[in-house]
């Protein structure tokens, strides 16, 4: 009997953009690339079945119907140039593009809808197969996807496990089985080291008084799913009322961005003043491979919401919560990734 | 699109003249904020070409 080993699992998707919600990403603009966790972005069905009815003499069900469909998954992955670059500018929505290859520079901010920007963010396939071909284990491309939100992290110690990102994405329900794509070759990516960073926090350099222990700074888009079932939003299969009703758009919500971190406290430390006095300023997180990849992460206006003084390795630390503000001329987060891909949600 | 390390941004909501900027963060971010997006550069005017030689 022979067995599939879950790590035969291919992943690829779009690193450019979808036309539309509804219209697949092309061969030419999907790439692949690994990723360490082994959830997949199963499609899940809806159903409801005619037991409530009356008319039929009993209470049992006879029948059941399609009703919706749902995916949803996430990439966990060592933090790289390429997908650093991915992840911001389809979690953040608005990207320009610039630079010549070697170095294609992507700024990204979010999308500020009172300011004529989309209320939906850029669309995205995504495929999983296991031995594509003859001996298909596995064939399926997830149709309409959109960034729910990522999170960085940044520990100590030698390892790649101390610089990781985790996307989480959501899809509209649509699905194509098989995929109809051809996987390239995998996407040479570019580490990007928790050793590389250089951290600016509310006029402090972490890392030059060598302070800083850990980090992590999210973005959440809480998108809107049930909106995206409308009266019209469509069916899995187009025109076919049987085959479960799939998302015409999937709009964004209250978008939340969190920075927290953890630094070793001495008599120098300024935490408690700032916390006290809600001093703001500027995070700025910078990670780097080399002059062609790296990604830049401005909190453009912060202040401390929580102070703790904690113990790290018999070091007292401090564990310090940021809140985020939106700055009038600046917004709220500007991303700013390097890496050799060109088109990235273009 | 692009042009080395300058952009074309268009205003928001499609009112008033695309400009071409350079892509830095600190140019970019505000324009990006205030709903300015990327751009194509407008066509260049074609030059009328003259042939018409009198002698």
């Amino acid at each position: 009997m022979s067995t599939t080993r879950l790590q035969e699992l291919l992943v690829g998707f779009g690193f450019g953009k979808q036309t539309d919600i509804a219209t697949a990403n092309t061969a030419p603009t999907i790439w692949r690339l690994r990723k360490l966790n082994a959830s997949m972005a199963n499609p899940k069905l809806a159903t409801e079945n005619d037991a409530q009815e009356y008319g039929k003499g009993h209470e049992f069900a006879t029948q059941t119907f399609k009703t919706s469909w749902d995916v949803a998954g996430s990439l966990e992955k060592y933090l790289g140039a390429e997908i650093g670059a991915w992840a911001m500018c389809f979690g953040l929505g608005k990207v320009v593009k610039s630079g010549t290859t070697p170095n294609f520079t992507y700024t990204c901010t979010p999308l500020i809808p009172s300011n004529g920007d989309a209320t939906e963010l850029p669309y995205f396939s995504f495929v999983e197969q296991i031995r594509p071909g003859a001996g298909v284990v596995l064939d399926r491309m997830a149709v309409g996807c959109a960034v729910e939100g990522w999170t960085i992290t940044i520990g100590s110690g030698p390892g790649r496990a101390n610089s990781k990102i985790t996307v989480e994405f959501v899809g509209s329900g649509k699905y194509t089985d098989p995929s109809g794509i051809t996987l390239p070759a995998q996407t040479v990516e570019k580490l990007l080291p928790s050793a590389s960073l250089t951290l600016s926090i509310n006029g402090v350099d972490y890392v030059t008084n060598k302070n800083i222990v850990s980090l992590d700074t999210s973005w959440k888009n809480n998108i809107r799913l049930d909106a995206g079932f409308f009266p019209g939003s469509g069916f899995q299969t187009p025109g076919d009322g049987t085959t479960g009703a799939v998302r015409g758009r999937l709009e964004f919500g209250n978008r939340v961005g969190t920075l927290k971190f953890v630094a070793r406290f001495d008599n120098n430390s300024t935490e408690y003043t700032k916390l006290k006095a809600q001093t703001t300023g500027t995070a700025v997180i910078t990670l780097t491979y080399d002059a062609n990849n790296s990604l830049q992460i401005t909190w453009q206006k912060m202040a401390f919401a929580t102070v703790e003084i904690t113990e790290t390795d018999q070091f007292a630390t401090v564990a310090v919560e940021c809140t985020p503000i939106y700055d009038s001329t600046n917004g709220l987060i500007t991303a700013v990734a390097k890496c050799n891909v060109d088109a990235i949600c273009q | 699109m692009t042009e080395g390390h300058r952009v074309w941004m268009k205003p928001p909501f499609g009112e008033g003249e695309p400009k071409e900027v350079e892509a830095t963060p600190e140019i970019l971010t505000p324009l990006m904020v205030a709903g300015w997006s990327q751009c194509d550069p407008p066509r260049q005017a074609t030059q009328e070409v003259t042939t018409n030689v009198h002698d």
